[in-house]
């Protein structure tokens, strides 16, 4: 009856992880042998072993935030890196439903957004759109929002940017803002090096 | 004796490292966290299956064509209007790619719960859909608790499991 699933979990990352668990638990039962051999009040004894719980998770969460960090150079290099975000600034005309972006002609990301992920946008959240890697040059990102616009209509726009990638990381920004003037939805998208 | 339990348990951690490779790298039965994603419904909304974590979840995977399904649809509507139905949420999956005649499908049966369009059967893909209705249960967790291929889900059965993650 049960079928499987794949899971992408580094394994170097999984090694790290469950190595520190099987340490955790070495510490606990040499602890637990020391206290047995001088005979230590339980109480402080227990304070102790929380203690080093704590320590040791707080160790296991920096370890996992570094060998993310390594994980995205590794298959990042800044060299040929490009992100993608996106931001909302108010959009009081424009309800986002979902984005497409194309580079270089090609479909890089497609998101549909739920009701959660456009509030935690229009309360300042960045979303990670794309990250990818292109060799130096010269690129041409385009991006296509759908949604409601102004008076409830159905709105489709699309917005492009050249853009040269160096050999540093480049980051776009897709930035949704009001244009008050018109009462229309503004799509602008930044460069950043 | 603190330095020989260390020892000990880095050794183990070192003979450990080829089995958590190879589940790494194997798939294994259930126990996996169901993969992510987000449709839209035919009433319109995306749904994104992450965000009911802490809900038990049942995804079912259906098409017009599947004559099978409508009695699987059928079923798991009717449980869903029992007492105690709201236990799990229920979410069909349409693989037909036709909005407006999955929407049809599911009038005419008077499904009660969200139907979700898979447009291009990317999410069949990701779950490996091969036999219609397919239908998966997910625990509060996202984990993959169950899954019933080709047939209509014994109720007594899906009782059973929901039970279990209950508890």
């Amino acid at each position: 009856m049960n079928r499987h699933f794949r899971r992408g979990q580094p394994h170097a990352r999984l090694f790290a992880v469950a190595s520190l668990f099987v340490l955790a638990a070495g510490a606990l039962v040499a602890r637990g042998a020391s206290a047995a051999d001088v005979a230590a009040d339980p109480t402080a004894e227990l304070r102790a072993v929380d203690r080093d719980v704590q320590d040791l998770k707080k160790q296991l969460v920096d370890l996992n935030r570094d060998l993310f960090k390594l994980e995205e150079e590794i298959l990042y290099p800044a060299s040929t890196q490009v992100a993608v975000f996106l931001s909302v600034n108010v959009g009081t005309f424009f309800a986002l439903d979902s984005v497409t972006v194309k580079v270089d002609d090609k479909e890089v990301a497609n998101h549909l957004y739920t009701e959660r992920e456009v509030q935690a946008l229009h309360r300042g959240g960045v979303q990670k759109l794309y990250l990818g890697n292109l060799k130096s040059g010269q690129h041409e990102l385009v991006a296509f929002f759908t949604g409601k616009g102004p008076h409830g209509r159905d709105y489709r726009r699309g917005t492009s940017v050249s853009f040269e990638k160096t050999v540093g990381a480049k980051y776009v920004e897709l930035r949704i803002s009001d244009r008050e003037a018109s009462l229309q939805p503004d799509f602008v998208v930044r460069q950043w090096e | 004796m603190q330095t020989l339990a260390l020892a000990a348990a880095v050794v183990a951690a070192m003979l450990a490292y080829p089995l958590m490779l190879h589940a790494a790298a194997t798939p294994t039965r259930g126990g996996e966290l169901a993969p992510d994603f987000t449709l839209k419904s035919t009433d319109g909304r995306n749904l994104r299956l992450s965000e009911y974590r802490g809900d038990v979840v049942v995804l079912t995977f259906w098409a017009s064509w599947c004559g099978p399904c409508r009695a699987a649809l059928a079923e798991l509507n009717s449980r869903s209007a029992q007492p105690g139905g709201d236990r799990a949420t229920i979410l069909g999956v349409n693989l037909d790619g036709d909005a407006g005649r999955a929407d049809s499908i599911a009038r005419s049966l008077g499904l009660t719960f969200p139907t979700l369009v898979d447009a291009r059967q990317a999410v069949g893909r990701l779950y490996e859909v091969e036999k219609l209705p397919f239908t998966v249960l997910v625990d509060r967790d996202g984990v993959v608790r169950a899954t019933w291929s080709a047939s209509t889900v014994p109720p007594s059965e899906l009782e059973r499991h929901i039970e279990e993650i209950g508890q």
